[in-house]
């Protein structure tokens, strides 16, 4: 007969100090990241709140699964990922995005390297602007954007918690880039901030 | 390395994903082509650009009450 399974010990008060102690060491100083990368997902403050706060929750309770020393931030964006994906993506209504595969590369710097060749055009547009301009990209391209130039991770990084290759990420980012460049470059000729025609 | 070459790497350059080889080539390009120079440039500065102002935003501490309490208890 085989002997009864002895119940889970619950663990004692310093192991829940230590727990508390390296979770807000390592895991808590990425909440500005975090909530970056999700108010641009869901595309609303108050959802983004809500889903922070959910991932922080699954994140403590997953803590023990977390390897030490890895890298932190990049663990916490992948449950922040499947959590938006799987219970915000539905009920989330953001605006509407352009179609970035109807675009043409357009490089902004063939058209400004006459006039503006070190992009001062850029320094008059405000944040709002180009936060607007991120939300219109398509939700893999955003998240892309955010991911690499908002927060820094590196390709291999990305591409590991978008779950693609890092071809992928490359090409993802380049093509955001430039769409990017040639929304806010039209909203600067718009403003009349630089001469020009918008495309 | 000519130019059609260099610009290839544009955003590997830049988001520092090249080897150390490559780069040393496209750097060497860079300060024997001064347009290519100067498209770099401006590209850097985009980027810079995007980050300055997209950082600005965080969590507020509104919501980094509520998960402290969540977490810890009040």
């Amino acid at each position: 007969m085989t002997p009864p399974i002895p119940p889970t010990p619950a663990p004692s008060p310093a192991a829940e100090a230590e727990k508390r102690a390296s979770f807000e060491r390592e895991a808590l100083v990425h909440l500005d990241s975090l909530y970056r990368v999700a108010v641009r997902l869901t595309g609303n403050a108050a959802e983004a709140d809500d889903l922070v706060q959910e991932t922080m929750l699954k994140a403590y309770r997953a803590w023990h699964q977390f390897q030490q020393g890895t890298n932190a931030k990049g663990w916490l964006l992948t449950i922040l990922r499947h959590a938006f994906i799987n219970e915000y993506r539905r009920r989330t209504r953001h605006p509407e995005t352009v179609d970035i595969d109807a675009i043409e590369p357009f490089s902004v710097f063939e058209e400004v390297q006459d006039d503006d060749p070190q992009g001062t055009f850029f320094d008059r547009i405000v944040d709002d602007e180009v936060l607007r301009a991120i939300d219109q990209l398509p939700e893999q391209f955003r998240e892309t954007v955010v991911l690499s130039d908002v927060e820094g991770l590196s390709y291999e990084e990305i591409a590991r918690i978008q779950e693609v290759p890092v071809g992928t990420v490359k090409s993802r980012l380049f093509r955001a880039r430039r769409q990017l460049q040639q929304k806010l470059y039209d909203y600067a000729v718009g403003m009349g901030y630089i001469k020009g025609s918008p495309k | 390395m000519n130019c059609r070459e260099c610009k290839e790497h544009l955003y590997e350059y830049l988001d520092r994903e090249l080897t150390p080889a490559v780069e040393q080539d496209i750097r060497q390009h860079l300060e024997e082509c001064p347009p290519c120079g100067e498209h770099f440039d401006f590209e850097k500065l985009f980027l810079d650009f995007l980050k300055a102002r997209c950082r600005a935003q965080g969590a507020s501490p509104d919501l980094k009450r509520r998960i402290f309490n969540e977490l810890f208890g009040a």
